[in-house]
């Protein structure tokens, strides 16, 4: 009877069988890697926005306030994104002929909403509240990274349950003081924890934050 | 949640127009995909105290009936999303019905007619307004000879304005008034008796002692949310022993009122005639005439009297709708006797405006027919629908040569007439009216038309050469009656939603005539007994998709009328319930489908108004039978001789509880005095550990002594929640999703019928079998003590459901809500996840109200108070049968309430222990079951 | 003295009769008849999911309450019978019970082909299918893990278990014959195909030595398991607090009654394959015999489970309880409950006796009521309790809907595809293992010879 296989059959065989383990494995691997890599997450991905708005010239350079644009931050769910008016009432002395603000100026003639790409995004079923958030102290820059630091805005954290429970299962190290959240630069705290070490733990005690209870599906799925 | 009810600036409203752009991509947004929508819309103009994701409450009113039921409506930069009662009113105190529950979708309802039709051809204003003008002009010369205004009931005060304005400019034109369903023979007796028109109140919280004579005033109607609170009132003091609260009722089918009477008789129409009679002469009022009473019949009126003697002073006696006027105007003199007028019964002026004798709907067609009518003008009325087809409004029709009609939907009437052109809802017009007390109320838009619409006022206005807007109109009418102070009082009644100390004072009238006479017809055949439905009333809410789906609160139907026969009956005639049965009275039929209904009388069919309707919209199309085919006369809804045959076909009918027997389990229990303890089982051993639960842990108590099954809370639980509408099929199938179901359950036969209501929502209970079972970590528990159920974690195995021993798990079958259409989008409630196909969803205690009382408490730094939250249900109930609040500190409410002796669990044995629990019924003089 | 021993009396000529089958199948014309029917059921089953998937579950019948539906039953009724496979060869393996040599392989890929049918059921019949895959535990940026109180996810761990340790032990099993068969086929993709398959085996002595120990544990590892999964299933019902279901006899009761299905679909394949394939010799009449015993047994102590179950509740005498019962034996589905007692018990009986016992039609005919009165008694068992549970008021009866039955079909479809396509190409009798009985057989012939 001739021979069906070669002597190395056997061998490639193996090898067959172990290159389709490996593949398996690797693709898992791969899935594993691309849900936390930026590619899903966005984070640092800056996305072109109809006017090229920078948080690095009017928060870092001429130190604005988030809270002048942002206005309901403080009190609603939600920060609230500036009405066309509110850009106007400064670029309607400064810079009034930009090319670059001709959008502003047209939303303003027509009555039309400037159409923002969003940068900080939820799912809907998720029911986010700033104004608590500011309230015990979370400092934007808790979320939205060093805007000041951001030619055109991206994303800062990965926006992503797990991260959101870090921080709701411990939540000591993120409180700041009530009055500086909009702070964005807290180098000089990181760089001095020992001044500060229980601060968090003081301001825990004192709004009682229980962590078990921040942690209740309730809290942010409705 | 805030309620700061501030006066919206005019600013504020014109700037709404511009938020809808921006609020419509919102609310596209707020749909349940995971990833949010791309765009984020800012305003240009930020309108003034709109804070984007906070809501803002407005006081306003929504009509029904010609009165107006003052709301507070809640919106998302400037869309109205729910509206509640309004606590500060001095009638309904915040009080609710399903009707104006069911507003909102009005509102948005996107078969709403959108633009002015010409011979059913879509045309414009400009044209519309040139027909009108050139109208006008012709009838200036001849003092309006020939021009009619057809209109429903009317309080609000600048209609009256303007309509006068228009007669005394046109001497001879004339205004008729149809209100189907009005309180017309109750009116009629106030004249015979009094001798000037009166409108009767009855103070049912003063009331001990009530004897109905088929007076169904806690079932649906203008006056339910009122009756309903008074009637509580009562119920609650009984509770505490403070005096009695006796409902004696004869009627020929079951109702409400007749579900929470303590002696129920079942009584033909025709009986209840000879009963008013009998009781009239065991008191010594009017004529003594003797006609023979069966053994129950008089027993019941033994009690009766025995307890009226016993409470003179407290006690009332009332008749229903379809009595009549003799009937009325005895059960006044009975009252008069009693001493009850200015106690239990009050007299004010007529809040309704009647135009006076000659206005009826039916003089109106004579004259129409007769073509003295050469201009008719109809606004928000049906009448080619709504009035009895013998009286021939269609054929009558055909005489005019000028006929518009002006409405929320294109209906009957609009197809047959020259013109029709589409109303504002009240929600987006400025109007005013009074409420059933007679308080005035001010109705101001929560949102501008998104319609081609116009408002009724300006409409009326526009025949008399005005172009004002209704705006102007409302101001001007009360800048007259407000003199210098008015822009004060204006702002502070806009924040109040009506104006303080308004009603008409109350009168005591005397009897001016006393020998009252009640006919007596004797019945031959069967007895056609036509009632509102409860749902969809005279069918003016038929494209109301939440009203559709609403079960009947006895035949837990939707979706379409049926015609209730009695056990006896079925089984003489071997009817079963869904057989398709013919109904003859002289030459005149209907076809619908039968249903069994116990407490019904043997000889007596009843039939509900508001369907069969050929062309009322896309939603109600050919559903049900219509009961104005079988009517003669406008005002009389009992008509005897009919004659009963089943077609032989069978039709299924979309009833959501198929078994009401409640087959000897005790699911509803009751006690015989209010002090006496409730029968429990012994609470049996648990596996599980005993949990510490933390202030606040949120419990409800229901008290089944007080819930009169009116459906409001049902209909509130899916305007807060986003409850989607599944239609006729689904229900069929039994895949309805009302997270908050009214169980009705009976024991016993005719005047033994025992009749009670149980709401079941989620019973949230502390060892949950869902969520044991539950795969996917999807239905857990919070520290709060709150059953979650996590939508956008649910994969849909359905084994919670299987679990589940109440049932009260819905599950989404199909996409229910993907391919809403963009009005619907607008009226969701953004602070509630809408779910997809394949999850699973339940009622969840509000907890989106929760967590924003949690949140607002939290940045007050202080504790959330009792009473700071407010679910949607206990919002909506009239009767104060829902109390929700903090099981873990026993001052609150809901803890006074858990405390009392009647308080049991739903199926012990079941040992889930439940977070909702019941407060047993009080049935005086009867063994605790 | 034993009568499974084949004849005739050669080794060659077993694998011949054996190994041919695969390599160059007799009756083609009646195998594409019945693949050309399974085929028409697959389609069924590809339009049934495409139309599932594409609207959502609604197009079942099920409601609420009877949320569960066809498709749950069905499940528990294909994974019963999956049962008999690895109790006839890994437990009668373990036992040294040599009979069951020419009955294994066809047993093993009946479980296989059954277990996978039963596992697509718990899938499709997901609200949101696509995310099945959040039941089984995997690191994830949600840090949610399964709920492991649930009986679901045991369910998942259990059928995937079940199913690993099926395939192995029928691969390790059918490894020898599959060499046999490359070095008898002829044609090339034979060979090639076969070649594969057999992973290099030669059949050296200490490939035999490796692949007894392989095919020993994993029989050690299957047989727990036997008792384990269904046990498990059971809790499925048992764990809800729903009258009919809680119920602390369903584990015992739905091994026993899995075993029992099982041994009927045994007995039929095993009829119908040594009729169709001229295998008289090899699966000889004591095999139906033994295998008739068997059903009997289980059968007998299903009908012990239901008793119990009866008297339970009488004895317990628990209001809801009773209701249930009640409404079982005379409500509007007292048709499933009679037809699991009467197909389940009533033709069982005849297998008292021995003559019966070996009629190859008779025993299928029996086999086959068993196998649909199997089926009533799931369907019973979901249905009866859902539809009418505690509230007089939630009270609603359940009709499955036209794509219940046609998925069904397609599920079927499924199993028979599969099995048609082994018997096609793979030997279904484990050929070497019938030698070794038959090797035994001489022994013992000699030593009495001697003795």
């Amino acid at each position: 009877m001739p021979q069906i296989f070669t002597a190395s059959a056997d061998t490639r065989l193996r090898t067959g069988v172990l290159l389709v383990v490996l593949v398996f494995a690797v693709c898992i691997l791969f899935l594993g890697g691309f849900m936390d890599s930026t590619y899903a997450t966005r984070v640092g991905w800056v996305r072109d926005q109809p006017v090229p708005f920078s948080h690095e010239h009017h928060v870092g350079a001429l130190g604005i306030d988030c809270r002048y644009c942002h206005t309901s931050v403080e009190v609603s769910a939600q920060a609230g994104l500036p009405p066309t008016h509110v850009c106007m009432t400064c670029h309607s002395e400064l810079w009034t002929g930009a090319p670059m603000l001709a959008p502003v100026r047209e939303s303003l003639a027509s009555g039309k909403p400037i159409a923002w790409r969003r940068v900080a995004r939820l799912p809907d079923y998720v029911y986010f509240n700033h104004s608590i958030h500011i309230s015990r102290g979370v400092p934007c820059v808790a979320c939205h990274g060093r805007v000041d630091h951001m030619p055109l805005l991206a994303r800062a954290e990965p926006f992503q349950m797990r991260w959101c429970l870090d921080c709701h299962r411990n939540p000591a190290p993120r409180l700041r003081p009530r009055d500086q959240v909009t702070r964005m630069d807290w180098s000089d705290w990181d760089r001095h924890p020992e001044r500060h070490k229980d601060f968090g733990r003081r301001m825990m005690a004192r709004y009682h934050i229980e962590p078990a209870k921040l942690i209740d599906c309730s809290t942010c799925h409705r | 949640m805030d309620r700061d009810l501030r006066a919206p600036p005019n600013v504020d409203r014109r700037s709404l127009l511009r938020a809808m752009a921006a609020s419509l991509a919102l609310a596209s947004a707020a749909g349940k995909q995971a990833r949010a929508d791309e765009r984020a819309l800012p305003y240009v103009n930020a309108p003034e105290f709109v804070v984007p994701g906070k809501p803002k409450w407005y006081a306003t009113a929504v009509g029904f009936a010609g009165y107006a039921h003052p709301v507070l409506g809640k919106t998302y930069v400037g869309r109205p999303v729910k509206l509640e009662g309004n606590a500060d009113h001095p009638a309904t105190g915040g009080a609710t019905d399903v009707f104006m529950q069911a507003a909102l979708l009005g509102l948005y309802d996107p078969a709403r007619s959108q633009a002015p039709r010409l011979l059913g051809r879509t045309a414009t204003w400009a044209a519309f307004d040139a027909a009108v003008t050139k109208r006008r002009l012709m009838l200036d010369e001849r003092q309006g000879d020939g021009f009619r205004l057809l209109t429903g009931a009317v309080t609000s005060p600048t209609l009256l304005r303007q309509i006068s304005d228009l007669l005394r400019r046109w001497p001879k034109a004339r205004w008729h008034v149809h209100e189907t369903l009005g309180d017309t023979h109750r009116m009629q007796a106030a004249q015979q008796v009094f001798g000037r028109p009166l409108e009767p109140h009855l103070h049912l919280d003063k009331a001990n002692v009530v004897v109905s004579l088929d007076d169904d005033f806690l079932g649906p109607g203008p006056h339910q949310a009122v009756q309903g609170r008074r009637w509580s009132q009562r119920r609650l003091a009984r509770q505490q022993e403070q005096g009695d609260s006796n409902l004696f009722i004869a009627e020929p089918s079951l109702t409400a009122t007749g579900s929470m009477a303590d002696h129920r008789l079942t009584a033909a129409p025709v009986r209840i005639g000879l009963l008013a009679a009998a009781i009239a002469r065991a008191l010594g009022v009017g004529p003594s005439n003797n006609d023979a009473l069966s053994a129950s019949e008089t027993a019941w009126i033994g009690r009766a009297v025995e307890a009226i003697n016993a409470n003179r002073g407290s006690a009332l006696v009332t008749a229903g709708r379809s009595q009549s006027a003799e009937i009325h105007a005895v059960t006044f003199l009975i009252n008069e006797r009693l001493s009850a007028f200015g106690n239990t019964l009050g007299f004010t002026d007529p809040v309704v405006s009647a135009p006076g004798s000659g206005s009826s709907v039916g003089d109106l067609i004579e004259d129409m027919t007769a073509g003295h009518v050469s201009t008719l003008v109809m606004l928000a009325v049906n009448p080619a629908y709504a009035t009895p087809t013998k009286l021939g409004f269609r054929q009558a029709l055909e005489k005019v040569e000028f006929a518009l009609h002006a409405g929320l939907h294109a209906d009957e009437t609009a197809g047959l007439c020259h013109w029709h052109v589409p109303l504002q809802h009240d929600l987006e017009s400025w109007t005013d009216g009074r409420s059933v007390d007679g308080t005035v109320c001010l109705t101001q838009p929560l949102i501008r038309p998104f319609y081609n619409v116009r408002s009724l006022h300006a409409l009326l206005d526009s025949w008399s050469a005005g172009t004002r807007s209704d705006h102007d109109l409302v101001r001007a009418s009360w800048r007259d009656a407000w003199g210098k102070d008015f822009e004060d009082k204006w702002r502070d009644t806009l924040v109040r939603g009506f104006v303080t100390d308004s009603a008409p004072a109350a009168v005591t009238p005397s009897v001016a005539n006393h020998d009252i006479s009640i006919k007596v017809s004797a019945a031959t055949g069967l007895t056609v007994d036509i009632r509102p439905d409860p749902s969809i009333w005279d069918g003016r809410f038929a494209n109301n998709a939440w009203l559709q789906e609403t079960p009947k609160p006895i035949s837990k139907a939707t979706w379409g009328n049926v015609l209730l026969i009695s056990p006896r009956l079925a089984a003489r005639r071997k009817i079963s319930p869904g057989d398709e049965l013919r109904l003859e009275v002289n030459g005149r039929r209907i076809v619908g489908a039968a249903w069994i209904a116990p407490g019904q009388d043997d000889e007596t069919v009843t039939l509900t108004l508001g369907y069969g309707a050929d062309r009322a919209g896309p939603l109600p199309h050919g559903l049900g039978y219509n009961a104005f085919a079988l009517c003669s006369d406008p005002d009389s809804w009992t008509i005897t001789g009919a004659t009963l045959a089943p077609t032989g076909n069978h039709d299924v009918v979309a009833s959501t509880q198929l078994n009401q027997e409640m087959d000897g389990f005790d699911f509803v229990r009751s006690v015989d005095a209010p002090d006496a303890a409730v029968k429990k089982h012994p609470e049996t051993a648990s596996f599980y550990p005993e949990r510490h639960w933390d202030s606040p842990s949120w419990g409800m108590s229901i008290d089944l002594d007080l819930c009169t099954g009116c459906n409001a809370c049902v209909v509130a639980c899916m305007a807060e929640n986003n409850v989607p509408v599944v239609g006729k099929e689904l229900i069929e199938q039994g895949r309805e999703m009302h997270w908050l179901r009214i169980d009705h359950y009976f024991e016993g036969e005719a005047d033994e019928l025992e009749s009670s209501f149980q709401p079941v929502p989620c019973m949230h209970c502390e060892q949950a079998p869902c969520e044991m079972g539950c795969p996917v970590n999807a239905a857990v528990h919070s520290h709060d003590g709150l059953n979650l159920q996590v939508y956008n974690r649910c994969v849909g195995t359905r084994t919670c459901a299987s679990y589940c021993p109440y049932k009260v798990r819905r599950f989404n079958w199909f996409e229910y809500t993907g391919n809403d259409p963009e009005q619907l989008r607008a009226m969701r409630n953004p602070d509630v996840t809408v779910r997809s196909r394949g999850v699973m969803e339940k009622c969840t205690y509000c907890v989106q109200r929760i967590s924003a009382a949690r949140i607002a408490s939290q940045i007050a730094g202080r504790p959330i108070r009792d009473g700071d939250v407010v679910t949607a249900c206990q919002q909506a109930c009239p009767t104060q049968a829902i109390v929700f609040g903090d099981v873990t500190d026993p001052k609150s409410a809901v803890s006074r309430r858990k405390a009392s002796r009647r308080d049991y669990n739903l199926l012990e044995e079941a040992n889930t222990r439940p977070r909702t629990t019941y407060l047993a019924r009080i049935r005086p003089g009867e063994r605790p079951s | 003295m034993t009568d499974v021993a084949p004849t005739p009396h050669g080794y060659a000529a077993v694998t011949d009769q054996i190994v041919d089958i695969a390599i160059d199948y007799p009756d083609r014309r009646a195998w594409w008849i019945c693949f050309g029917v399974a085929l028409l059921l697959l389609l069924s089953f590809f339009v049934s999911v495409t139309v599932l998937f594409s609207y959502g579950v609604g197009v079942w019948g099920n409601n609420i309450p009877v949320a569960w539906g066809l498709a749950i039953s069905n499940y528990i009724w294909f994974l019963g019978i999956g049962h008999a496979g690895t109790l006839i060869s890994a437990m009668l393996l373990l036992l040294e019970q040599h009979w069951r040599n020419s009955l294994n392989r066809f047993a093993e890929a009946m479980t296989l082909f059954a277990v996978i049918c039963a596992g697509l059921y718990p899938i499709v019949h997901l609200g949101r299918p696509w995310l099945f895959y959040w039941i089984a535990p995997y690191p994830n940026t949600m840090t949610v893990w399964p709920q492991f109180r649930s009986p679901l996810t045991w369910d998942f761990f259990a059928v995937l278990t079940y199913l690993t340790v099926s395939i192995l032990f029928w691969y390790i099993g059918i490894v020898p014959d599959v060499a046999s068969a490359r070095d008898r086929a002829k044609k090339r993709r034979a060979q090639v195909f076969f070649g594969l398959a057999a992973l290099g085996w030669r059949g050296a002595a200490h490939h035999w030595a490796r692949w007894r120990q392989a095919y020993r544990v994993t029989a050690a590892i299957a047989v727990p398991l036997v008792v384990s999964v269904h046990s498990e299933v059971s809790l499925l019902f048992a764990a809800g607090p729903i009258p009919g279901w809680t119920s602390t006899v369903f584990p015992p009761y739905f091994v026993l009654g899995a075993a029992f299905s099982g041994f009927a679909v045994v007995s039929m394949i095993a009829i119908v394959l040594r009729h169709a394939l001229g295998l008289q010799n090899l699966v000889t009449p004591r095999h139906l015999d033994l295998l008739a015993k068997l059903l009997l047994a289980t059968g007998l102590m299903t009908a012990y489970g239901y008793w119990s179950e009866v008297f339970d509740t009488l004895y317990a005498g628990e209001h809801q309880e009773m209701g249930t019962l009640l409404d079982r034996l005379g409500g509007v589905y007292a048709w499933s409950y009679w037809g699991a007692v009467v197909a389940n018990f009533i033709p069982l009986q005849l297998l008292w006796f021995r003559r019966v016992r070996t009629q190859p039609l008779l025993l299928f005919l029996i086999s086959l009521s068993v196998t649909i009165g199997m089926w009533f008694e799931r369907y019973m068992l979901l249905v009866t309790t859902l539809y009418r549970d505690y509230l007089v008021s939630s009270w609603r009866e359940y009709h499955p809907s036209f794509w219940d039955w046609s998925l069904f079909a397609g599920m079927l479809g499924v199993f028979l595809t599969l099995f048609l396509l082994f018997v096609r190409f793979l030997p279904i009798i484990s050929s070497f293992e019938v030698k070794e009985a038959l090797f035994e057989e001489k022994g013992n012939k000699k030593e009495q010879a001697h003795g």
